[in-house]
């Protein structure tokens, strides 16, 4: 099919002609394919694993002082503790990191949600029975009555990634179901696929209730109206994907010096943008991501990893590297999932709309590492 | 006994001159390495045979030759140069190590490197001033061609340089040794520090001046330094190694054993200006190396202002001062090596050796962050932070040299914290920052090329924490040479050396320093 649209003048006009026609943020190739389904694959056993351990948080951990035992999902035991300090385990920081960039960041109804004097009723109701004859505590919690509330806040995202999470991790284990099934061989399909996922999903409700001296309290209820996509699936890609944090040590925290933006806002430090570079290094919080997926990136992907230049010795990197090419894939899944019109539109007017749709996003992605994607480098 | 450690490397550099040229370049280099490596166990088998409270040559060999010329072949070691023949084998092991094995003309290259190897030892060993003179000129060729063959662009310009700097030097010594025979009377050129003693002063002064600045120009010392950063640059890597680590050191030996002990009287009256020289030369060494951006310039320019550090404790003429010395000589050896083994891996991946394109080489899975760790260790111990052998060379060299001459000793001591400047330079631009998309896809370090790296850094730092091991080979020795040296020294009044105490004979009491 000729396109009848006239020519962008965005600077990333390709890119959104790629859009409209049917492609994706990444390429269509064998090789990309490979990268991203093997590493998605990894991904899912390891968002299994966070997600398990954030609703665990959430749910077992509620108001726990001093939570040392939290990364061990309820199985306190010597040999657990033993492979704790070896390090045989998830690194679930990197769950809480990305929960913590969530919450900072906000956006989206869960984020509007917890500011409501709905949700401070029902988190005090909860805070009251947690801290039922602990009178320390609840002087302190008199004395600061806003400490314990904005806890709860936090365990609710704890809880509402924990949700996310277990959505997309069975997504991604389909998709790598269906890729070794040889249903999926193109990164178009690796699309749809995702975007069928996140639509079927999309009105999912996302609750938190806890259990307290064998009572439940709501602390978010089914009444809120929270649902997957728009209140935990855009906050957390506007999140984790776009904005994010500098990573320490990397970039000085003055945005006095213009060293970082003055404007939470105008954060550009998320997936789509971070260097796979440093990875490996300590204090860079993708490492954890990566050394957890190193463990279970499938035979295939390994030995595509092993005919690199470097071989294993820059494994985390290059996984990171095919981490943010899957990232954009499920990008462009959420670009058109929440496009205003189907991309196949005839309609010039709906064809409009997707355009000014599409250069909304590619003004946030200009900076973004599309470049890099685009050439197969790295 | 030690001419093994000379005939061994010549009968395996004629093996390999001998073999097939279809001979590939990797078994004569396994050749080169076996033949060397049993020349370093011979080495450290002399060293545990070696009497450490013998004050004399031992193990000595002394073979008639032409006894019209007054050349003997006389060999015989002491803790003066133990430490040198064991760090000429080591350095050369690491450099047939750090050898590409894809050269040109592999044959002439190993062999070229096996005679340096075995010239350098007979200069340690010689104790004929004319056998000295013969190996010591020996080594000049093959190091010619070594950079000449094997070098950079400029090669035959800085191997020129270093032909004419070095030849002049040789001719210098030679002119010292002919005047110090021909005018003390004696009709040979058997080593004999009391050679000099029934001369003029002015006759001993002009004949140390040549020695000085021949020695001078091979150490080398400001002025006579710009032959150095030419030949580093140019020359390969393990060229570079054997360069700074063990051919320098020919220069400082040739200091104390032709300089300070055949013309102690002398040497007591220049010894002042001696001190100035070094301070001079550490100073402009470490300025200059400030200012460098090709890495193994500022690794060549460090190697001249440490060497100063030598020429000032040799002016002191301590017991402790000449410890340093000795213990100086090997740790330069072992640090510069080290420095210029592991610059060799960075220009063979990068491509670059320029400060101003390198950066954040320590970025852990694509940089080369153990490389990286090996440089810090390294300008660590060349910046003489404790618990690496710079730091007790340095210490020992200052401890020494400050009761003769404080002045000189203080401004050296601002040459050790340039050092901290230039090297953290490079460590910072080099090594730290983001790794540049130009270099994000750097070839694989092999273990094989990091091996030599880690075993410089671990004896660095074995003798850092037990310098003990070596200064029992040389304190007795070094402290007999300044007995002799303050014996004669005292029948010339001078208001530096005059006042030093005359150290007590070593075998008599123990001696005032203790390592451990």
């Amino acid at each position: 099919m000729v396109s009848t649209r006239a020519r962008s003048k965005h600077p990333l006009a390709e890119i959104i002609e790629t859009l409209e026609s049917g492609g994706a943020l990444l390429p269509d190739s064998e090789e990309n394919v490979l990268e991203v389904v093997g590493v998605l694959k990894s991904y899912a056993v390891v968002l299994d694993a966070y997600s398990n351990n954030l609703n665990y948080i959430a749910e077992h951990q509620f108001l726990v002082l001093f939570p040392f035992f939290k990364y061990f999902n309820g199985d306190v035991s010597a040999k657990k503790l033993f492979q704790h300090w070896w390090h045989d385990r998830f690194n679930y920081e990197f769950a809480e990191y990305c929960m913590k960039a969530m919450f900072w960041h906000g956006g989206g109804g869960l984020d509007a949600y917890l500011d409501t004097p709905e949700f401070v009723a029902l988190a005090q109701a909860a805070i009251g029975a947690k801290l039922k004859g602990n009178l320390l505590m609840q002087g302190l919690s008199k004395a600061f009555p806003e400490f314990l509330i904005e806890q709860v806040r936090l365990l609710a995202y704890y809880s509402g990634l924990g949700q996310f999470w277990r959505v997309m991790s069975d997504i991604f284990t389909e998709l790598s179901d269906r890729y070794d099934a040889g249903e999926i061989s193109s990164i178009p399909e690796v699309v749809a696929l995702v975007k069928e996922g996140l639509v079927k999903s999309a009105s999912l409700p996302i609750t938190y209730a806890v259990n307290i001296d064998g009572q439940s309290y709501d602390i978010l209820p089914k009444s809120a109206g929270l649902t997957f996509l728009m209140d935990t699936a855009v906050p957390y890609v506007e999140a984790v994907f776009f904005k994010s944090f500098p990573f320490m040590g990397t970039v000085s925290y003055n945005a006095q010096a213009r060293a970082i933006p003055s404007e939470p806002e105008r954060f550009s430090y998320g997936v789509l943008y971070a260097d796979p570079l440093p990875v490996g290094g300590a204090g860079i919080p993708p490492t954890l991501l990566m050394q957890d997926l190193r463990h279970h990136v499938p035979e295939y992907l390994h030995q595509f990893y092993r005919r690199s230049l470097r071989g294993e010795e820059d494994l985390r990197v290059m996984i990171c590297v095919s981490f943010q090419k899957s990232m954009f894939c499920v990008t462009t899944a959420a670009i058109l999932g929440l496009a205003p019109h189907s991309m196949d539109t005839e309609d010039p007017q709906e064809q409009k709309a997707n355009r000014k749709y599409l250069e909304g996003w590619m003004d946030k992605l200009t900076d973004s590492r599309i470049a890099y994607v685009q050439v197969c480098e790295m | 006994m030690l001419s093994a450690l000379i005939w061994i490397p010549i009968f395996c550099a004629a093996v390999i001159g001998l073999l097939p040229a279809s001979v590939s370049s990797s078994r004569l280099r396994s050749l080169a390495i076996a033949s060397i490596s049993i020349v370093f166990a011979w080495s450290l088998y002399i060293a545990t045979q070696f009497d450490v409270i013998d004050i004399g040559l031992q193990f000595q060999e002394d073979i008639p030759w032409l006894d019209s010329l007054g050349l003997t072949y006389r060999l015989g070691i002491d803790g003066l140069s133990l430490p040198l023949v064991i760090l000429n084998n080591l350095l050369t092991i690491v450099a047939l190590w750090c050898s590409d094995t894809s050269i040109q003309r592999p044959r002439l290259y190993y062999l070229l490197i096996l005679i340096i190897n075995s010239a350098v030892a007979g200069a340690f060993l010689a104790h004929n001033l004319l056998l000295f003179f013969l190996f010591y000129e020996l080594e000049l060729i093959p190091l010619y061609l070594l950079i000449g063959i094997w070098g950079g662009t400029r090669r035959g310009y800085a191997a020129t340089k270093f032909l004419i700097y070095t030849a002049i030097s040789g001719i210098l010594i030679l002119m010292s040794f002919l005047g110090l025979v021909w005018l003390s009377g004696s009709n040979t050129f058997e080593y004999n520090p009391l050679m000099s003693q029934g001369l003029p002063l002015t006759a001993q002064i002009i004949l140390l001046g040549g020695i000085l600045i021949g020695f001078g120009i091979k150490i080398p010392l400001f002025p006579f330094h710009t032959w150095l950063p030419d030949a580093h640059v140019e020359a390969s890597t393990p060229i570079s190694v054997l360069l700074a680590g063990v051919l320098l050191k020919l220069g400082t030996y040739g200091l104390i054993r032709f300089g300070l002990e055949l013309f102690p009287q002398a040497w007591s009256v220049l010894a002042p200006w001696l001190a100035g020289w070094a301070v001079v030369s550490v100073l402009f060494g470490a300025f200059t190396a400030i200012a460098q951006t090709d890495m193994k310039k500022m690794v060549a320019y460090s190697s001249i202002g440490h060497m100063g550090f030598i020429l000032l404790a040799v002016a002191a003429a301590t017991p402790i001062s000449l410890l340093g010395t000795v213990f100086q000589m090997v740790s330069h050896g072992l640090i510069s090596g080290l420095l210029f083994v592991l610059v060799g891996v960075v220009y063979k991946t990068t491509g670059t050796r320029d400060i101003n394109i390198l950066q954040g080489l320590m970025t852990p899975e694509r940089g080369l962050p153990i490389i990286g760790s090996l440089m810090v260790a390294g300008v660590m111990a060349s910046a003489g932070i404790p618990g690496m052998t710079g730091f007790i060379s340095e210490f020992l060299i200052f401890r020494g040299s400050f009761e003769v001459f404080p002045v000189q000793t203080l401004l050296s001591m601002v040459g050790t914290g340039l050092t901290a400047v230039y090297f953290l330079l490079l460590v910072n631009k080099v090594f730290f920052g983001r790794l540049p998309d130009a270099l994000a896809n750097l070839p694989r370090v092999s273990w094989s090329e990091r091996l030599p790296g880690f075993g410089l850094a671990l004896i660095i730092v074995i003798l850092g924490l037990q310098p003990n091991w070596m200064v029992r080979w040389i304190e007795t020795t070094t402290t007999a040479v300044i007995n002799d040296f303050t014996t004669v020294a005292a029948h010339l009044p001078n208001p530096k050396t005059i006042d030093l105490p005359l150290t007590p004979a070593v075998s008599e009491n123990p001696l005032p320093v203790r390592l451990n």
